[in-house]
């Protein structure tokens, strides 16, 4: 008998928990503690009532669900706290809730009536981030993030045993211990005049050796022993590593369109950023223009084969095993305070079709440069929109089955 | 595979072609950006008493600094400060400073910034105890000293005087104002030396006291990056397919009754207190909100918008006809009961129909109000000598911390400066509602709507941030077309 009383009891206890639970998990302003720290507020501020008449009120975007939920959360705040809940003529205290938000995130409060004293309790909660969207995909871009910062990332190198992190006045190193990165050393960039806005800057690393470009400035160190020297320079910055080399402007944020290396000599447009890549015997470079305009050459540097509208300003190139074997990587074109995303194309002859679904991020994408030994690797940056911090990430090619 | 590719092919064509003939994200240095904008502004002073504040504050933004600011996400940020904390008292504070320079290439200091803010907040001693530190002691506790010293009035200015005697301005910011002709034309042109970094257009420009509704007539905007919108334009550019950012409502449109009840002007008597709360509850301030302002408003019973606070919607009382004449009537019985005097903004369209609607409805509650135009009833100086019995303000919301915002809209109103010290000592925000809700009581201020910033912007400007308050923030704009 009494068996079947508790599995009765037990039932009834899940059906009515049950979704008032999940109800709770989905929205934000629903956590035991947060409703714990209410109650025990709303007790104090009613000097320990023995017995309270609650009643309840929406003026927030809280779902009929999850108010509920939340009602029988706060109840059970009131019982285990060894307070009766009783009707209004019977309490000590009458406490109207109600929840309410700002832009922010909810705003809990109660209105506490003792005889002809009031009194008023809020409690603020922040917003749950909403899970970011994703489409499907058939080449799939797979991200990975490495660092996170509140201070702006340039460009980042990472191997098994190092992280070296680009900022506009130093360089982080960092050093692997048991799978965390472990600050190792601060290595100071110093620079005569103040940086252009939009900032860009470049960190080569080959074996111990490290290259820094900046606009204006060269670096040049060691990873072990830590060091790194820094100088006003115009020298230019790696786009096809050991094949093309392009001049930076020293006081803005783009390429000056004066191309060296073995494939250079030539002159392109101004240009944000650059990426090359061969096909078959076919090699293929492609500029973002500070225009607006993405051009497309193909074996040689003189006149564009192809003039593309409406691409993003950051790309770069990378080798997979899927499609033709090069994608280029490309942000999407919006302005740098909105939400951005990247998406991989191909080029078939000369025209550009996508073969990923794009890959949303919280902000703006402010760089992606080809990296890993055999270019399957584009590090990128971004700086969340929601946090405000700066994330250094990798993005490689998933082939779909 | 075929079907996969099909969806992904058309979100992709939209990625690659929605852009138009520009579309890159990374901005381009150069050009110039033009801004039309309605009001008239004298001088860039933050401390100048201005007809319109708001104005002048977008304005000088781009000139001034302070120490500390508010993102986008509410997030205070160090700005001229980099770092900031106070004793346990919270009556003393200390704001270690950035290296800058000022405009001029000189080196700014604290001693410098003691003298700017002690000329802000004349009840602050400020003093320089090194070279990169500021104390602030105030008389009273401030809970959120560093989000109310981001308010524009606190904003760093060196004051010198030039050879005329005229005063010389000097900012750190991100440009330097290279040409003006007061009221009509402001031009700033970008800080090489800026400490962020140089900004990305060469100049901006605003062109002011612009008839928008003309200029929306004869679809003369393209010249222009950005204009302001009033409230009921916002309609006709969005059916346009142009683009309209909105901030929410923010503005407190507010009937606030000049004389006090006692010490006033002489000669002029207050508007008796049931008379104003029988006036309160006669608006129908849904109306005013649904019509005039488009459903783009929002009635306000508080001081501070509903958005901001969470808790707007339990100050003020719901319309009640019946009651606001029974208010009336008892009045009656003790005293003479006198129109009333209503001045409003005779710059403003829509100040003017909300002040004929609440006529409207103060006559049912048998009130007479009397609407008329005043050019100058922003500014607080000008405020003091108008014949009015109320004027019908707006306000802007200077501020997303609320403590900082109300503080803000005290000293906007020129009214209630006694509660001051109680709203920057208010830990809780409980305490902020109950300061709110009394200064409320008294029925001198009548909220009417809060009330969006609207702008128009081509489609070539990028990076035009405007808060949910309708600050402005330009330091990432640029605009196509540029080298």
């Amino acid at each position: 008998m009494l068996k079947t009383a508790l599995k009765l009891w037990f039932c009834a206890l899940l059906m009515v928990a049950l979704p008032a639970a999940s109800a709770v998990q989905q929205e934000p302003s629903s956590n035991t503690v947060a409703v714990s720290e209410f109650v025990q507020s709303v007790l104090s501020r009613a000097a320990s009532p023995s017995a309270v008449a609650v009643s309840f009120q929406n003026v927030s975007s809280l779902s009929p669900e999850a108010q509920e939920a939340l009602q029988n959360a706060v109840l059970n705040g009131f019982r285990a706290a060894n307070v009766k809940l009783v009707k209004a003529e019977q309490a000590v205290a009458d406490v109207q809730i109600t929840f309410s938000e700002d832009w922010q995130g909810y705003v809990w409060l109660a209105n506490i009536q003792m005889g002809s004293s009031s009194q008023l309790v809020i409690k603020r909660l922040s917003h749950q981030q909403r899970a970011a969207s994703s489409r499907a995909p058939t080449l799939t871009l797979r991200k990975i993030s490495v660092w996170q910062q509140e201070a702006p990332i340039l460009d980042f190198f990472q191997d098994n045993q190092n992280l070296l992190i680009l900022e506009p006045d130093t360089l982080s190193l960092y050093a692997s211990d048991s799978g965390q990165w472990r600050p190792r050393q601060t290595l100071g960039i110093p620079h005569q005049h103040s940086w252009p806005r939009d900032l860009r800057g470049r960190l080569e690393v080959h074996g111990s050796e490290i290259n820094v470009f900046l606009p204006g400035a060269r670096c040049t160190g060691k990873i072990s022993p830590p060091a790194l020297d820094c100088n006003a320079s115009d020298d230019p910055w790696p786009i096809d590593p050991g094949q093309l080399v392009a001049f930076f402007s020293p006081r803005r944020n783009f390429f000056s369109g004066l191309l060296a290396g073995q494939d250079g000599g030539a002159s392109v447009a101004p240009f944000f950023s650059g990426a090359a890549w061969r096909n078959g015997d076919q090699r293929f470079w492609l500029f973002t223009g500070t225009d607006g305009r993405a051009r497309l050459f193909q074996n040689e540097l003189a006149t564009p084969v192809a003039t593309m509208n409406g691409w993003g300003s950051t790309l770069a190139a990378v080798h997979s095993t899927c499609g033709s074997g090069w994608q280029i990587l490309t942000s999407s074109p919006a302005d740098t305070v909105r939400l951005d995303s990247v998406q991989a194309v191909e080029f078939t002859g000369h025209e550009a079709l996508p073969v990923s679904a794009p890959i949303d991020f919280s902000g703006p994408v402010q760089a992606l440069w080809t990296a890993g030994n055999y270019s399957q690797v584009v590090n990128g940056v971004q700086q969340s929109q929601t946090s405000g911090k700066y994330e250094a990430f990798t993005l490689t090619i998933v082939c779909n089955q | 595979m075929k079907r996969l590719l099909l969806p992904l092919f058309a979100i992709s064509s939209l990625l690659l072609t929605a852009a138009g003939t520009y579309g890159s994200a990374r901005p381009r240095y150069g050009g110039t950006v033009r801004v039309l904008i309605h009001d008239k502004v004298a001088s860039l002073d933050p401390l100048s008493d201005e007809d319109h504040p708001a104005t002048r504050d977008r304005m000088a933004a781009l000139t001034f600094e302070t120490l500390t600011a508010v993102d986008a996400q509410g997030r205070l940020r160090p700005n001229l400060a980099l770092s900031w904390h106070a004793d346990q008292t919270k009556r003393v504070w200390q704001f270690r400073l950035r290296l800058v320079n000022f405009q001029d290439g000189t080196v700014l200091t604290a001693a410098d910034v003691a003298a700017s803010l002690s000329k802000s907040n004349p009840a602050w001693k400020c003093s320089a105890p090194d070279r990169q530190t500021v104390a602030i002691e105030a008389p009273g506790p401030i809970q959120h000293m560093a989000e109310l010293i981001a308010l524009p009035r606190y904003a760093i200015v060196k004051r010198e005087t030039g050879d005329s005697g005229s005063a010389i301005l000097i900012g750190t910011g991100s440009y330097k104002l290279s040409q003006w002709q007061p009221g009509e034309r402001f031009q700033f042109t970008a800080n090489e030396d800026y400490w962020g970094g140089r900004p990305f257009a060469d100049n901006i420009e605003f062109q002011m006291g612009a008839s928008l509704r003309d200029q929306l007539m004869d679809r003369q905007l393209g010249p222009y990056a950005a204009t302001e919108l009033s409230v009921d334009q916002i309609r006709t550019v969005e059916q346009n397919n142009q683009t309209v950012v909105t901030s929410r409502p923010s503005d407190l449109l507010a009937l606030v009754f000049l004389q006090p009840e006692t010490g006033g002007k002489p000669g002029k008597k207050p508007v008796d207190a049931r008379i104003r709360t029988a006036l309160g509850l006669a608006i129908n301030k849904a109306a005013i909100s649904n019509v005039l302002f488009q459903r783009r408003g929002a009635p306000a019973s508080g001081l501070l918008p509903q958005w901001l606070t969470g808790y707007e919607f339990m100050l003020g009382s719901a319309m009640n006809l019946e009651r606001a004449k029974e208010l009336r009537a008892d009045a009656a019985a003790y005293v003479v009961i006198s129109p009333i005097a209503l001045a409003y903004d005779f710059s403003d369209p829509l100040a003017k129909l909300v002040a004929e609607r609440i006529a409207v409805d103060a006559r049912e509650a048998g009130i007479i109000v009397q609407p008329y135009g005043e050019s100058h009833i922003n500014s607080k100086t000008a405020r003091s000598s108008i014949n009015a019995d109320a004027v019908l303000l707006r306000l802007p919301l200077q501020s997303v911390d609320p403590a900082s915002a109300l503080s803000a809209r005290i000293d906007d109103l020129g009214l209630f400066q006694e509660s001051t010290s109680a709203i920057l000592g208010a830990a809780r925000p409980e305490d902020l509602f109950d300061i709110e809700r009394k200064l409320l009581e008294s029925n001198r201020v009548l909220p009417v709507a809060h009330v969006p910033q609207a702008l128009w912007l081509n489609s070539n400007v990028h990076n035009w941030q405007q808060l949910v308050n309708g600050t402005w923030q330009l330091d990432q704009l640029w605009v196509e077309g540029a080298r």
